[in-house]
């Protein structure tokens, strides 16, 4: 069982791969530029592997939420693969997958230059609220404990993924959580 | 010679395109899907809505592209993929879903410029002869350049500020017509008549155009009238400007026609639709004795048969692009 793991949501591109849950092979380029790397470095990591396409069992894929064009990269990476090589997909939020690694309720945030995305999580790591997004201003009020992290296991990612459904790659989307805010004419 | 398929894939505005296209004339099968309903509710087109549009749309968009040629991936030559100029957010949808299936099935990645993919609409049902002159006019170009042979470009004029369609949506905009503007004003002009005097845009004698006179004088006399509380005779008004906007058009490629001695001319772009933009170009094509080539309506807006015409010499002449392929708003095609 190869899968591959593909993580695009902010300034760490990270793909990895991972054999029955293990990982193998981890590649993390920090820029701004997961337009111009992404493709590179799937083809990198596969190449370096020995691996084709039609060897991987099942992509998972960070859906959000963060930057929303990095967001989209990975996921459209995924819906391609996914859908073309009929190839199962799972995907699951960074805010998820960073609770992971707390087995107690939990609020986790990641920060962007503006505000936090935070989540609630419970001790077997099911979002319990709706997610949010925080400015900076609304941070400094927030009442409830917030941990901030930003260390994913993604070994612990692939065993918690291992219950649960695949999705239909075409109907996989990102996961924004913040607004956007435009005028209706 | 063993025939070339591409896939191409157009997602640079509000439409999510794709097509299978034969030996860079052949449309084997083409699916458009846009957006134009959603981005009509907020006057244009919103660039972080359409990305993500485009992102919902995509490989459903690629399944009946497939499902109506009834081809697999497999069968194709080559993915050809806009990637400028337009929205960067939107272009980067349809770059990673390319880059991504280049890569999955080992074909080559043309990245190709929607403007030229705009010219190459021409060569889909006709046969573009060289040398010839294109001109260009859309929502974010107004060019004249002239063509003499497949990607060899020389340039006589652009636009000097607005582009003519831009000065459309901006004129349905004062108005008070709904967006996608262009169409409306169309629409509106036929029932007008050309009773506004409005000046005339660039009265000098180069190629370039300027349409941020014209926009501005109209948005002018509507204020003016508003304060007066005197009616503003709409069709009319749509009328004049459409006049005078097409007139300019006609007075630079006339200038081209007797001083480049060329006999062909291709218009390409958004505002190709315009039917009063064509019976004028044809009243000076007769005049000329030249050849007029304009695309069929469905391959005058944005869709994906253009692009894959367009990449297709670029085929012949293995013009590959690598996974580093990326998207850029400004796009010019010399």
């Amino acid at each position: 069982m190869m899968e591959l793991y593909i993580d695009t949501h902010y300034t760490d591109l990270v793909i990895a791969l991972l054999k029955n849950n293990k990982l193998i092979d981890k590649r993390v380029i920090n820029s701004n530029k997961h337009s111009i790397n992404t493709v590179n470095l799937l083809n990198e990591i596969l190449k370096s592997n020995n691996i084709g396409i039609d060897d991987i069992n099942l992509i998972i894929v960070i859906n959000g939420p963060g930057s929303f064009t990095g967001v989209r990269i990975g996921v459209v990476i995924a819906k391609t693969i996914g859908y073309t090589k009929n190839i199962s997909v799972k995907a699951i939020s960074y805010l998820q997958a960073l609770a992971l690694n707390y087995n107690k309720e939990v609020i986790v945030g990641i920060r962007d230059r503006n505000g936090v995305f935070g989540g609630k999580f419970n001790k077997e790591h099911e979002l319990i609220e709706d997610y949010f997004y925080l400015t900076n201003k609304e941070v400094e009020s927030y009442k409830e404990e917030i941990i901030y992290s930003d260390l994913v296991d993604i070994e612990k990612v692939a065993m918690f993924l291992k219950n649960k459904d695949n999705i239909n790659p075409h109907l996989l989307k990102p996961l924004y959580v913040k607004r956007i805010e435009v005028d209706h004419d | 010679m063993k025939d070339v398929y591409i896939l191409a894939i157009e997602s640079s505005c509000d439409e999510t395109s794709m097509a299978i296209v034969k030996n860079g004339k052949e449309v084997v099968s083409l699916t458009i899907a846009t957006q134009m309903d959603t981005h009509a509710l907020y006057g244009g087109v919103v660039p972080e809505i359409a990305s993500r549009m485009h992102t919902e749309a995509i490989t459903l968009v690629l399944d009946d592209t497939l499902k109506k040629a009834n081809m697999k991936i497999e069968d194709m030559d080559g993915i050809a993929v806009t990637c400028k100029p337009g929205l960067t957010g939107s272009l980067i949808v349809g770059i990673e879903c390319a880059k991504t299936l280049a890569l999955v099935y080992n074909k080559p990645l043309i990245g190709v410029n929607h403007l030229i993919g705009h010219i190459y609409a021409n060569n889909i049902e006709n046969d573009m002869e060289f040398p010839m002159l294109a001109l260009i006019v859309s929502g974010g170009h107004t060019e004249l350049v002239i063509m003499e042979d497949h990607y060899k470009f020389k340039r006589l004029g652009e636009t000097l500020d607005d582009a003519i369609g831009e000065a459309y949506d901006k004129v349905a905009r004062v108005i008070g017509l709904k967006y996608p503007g262009g169409p409306n004003v169309e629409k509106l002009a036929l029932e007008g008549n050309d009773t506004y005097n409005l000046p005339k845009p660039v009265m000098d004698d180069t190629y370039n155009f300027s349409y941020s006179g014209l926009k501005s004088a109209i948005i002018n006399l509507v204020h003016n009238s508003e304060q007066r509380k005197e009616e503003v005779r709409r069709a009319d008004l749509a009328k004049s400007f459409q006049v005078v906007a097409i007139d300019e058009l006609v007075r630079k490629v006339e200038k081209a026609f007797r001083e480049t001695g060329i006999k062909r001319l291709v218009v390409a772009g958004g505002v190709s639709a315009n039917k009063y933009l064509k019976e004028e170009m044809q009243k000076l094509c007769d005049k000329y004795q030249a050849e007029l080539l304009i695309p069929k309506l469905l391959y005058c807006t944005d869709n994906a048969a253009m692009i894959g015409a367009a990449a297709y010499p670029l085929y012949l002449k293995k013009e590959f692009s690598d996974y580093s392929l990326n998207a850029s708003s400004e796009g010019d095609i010399l």
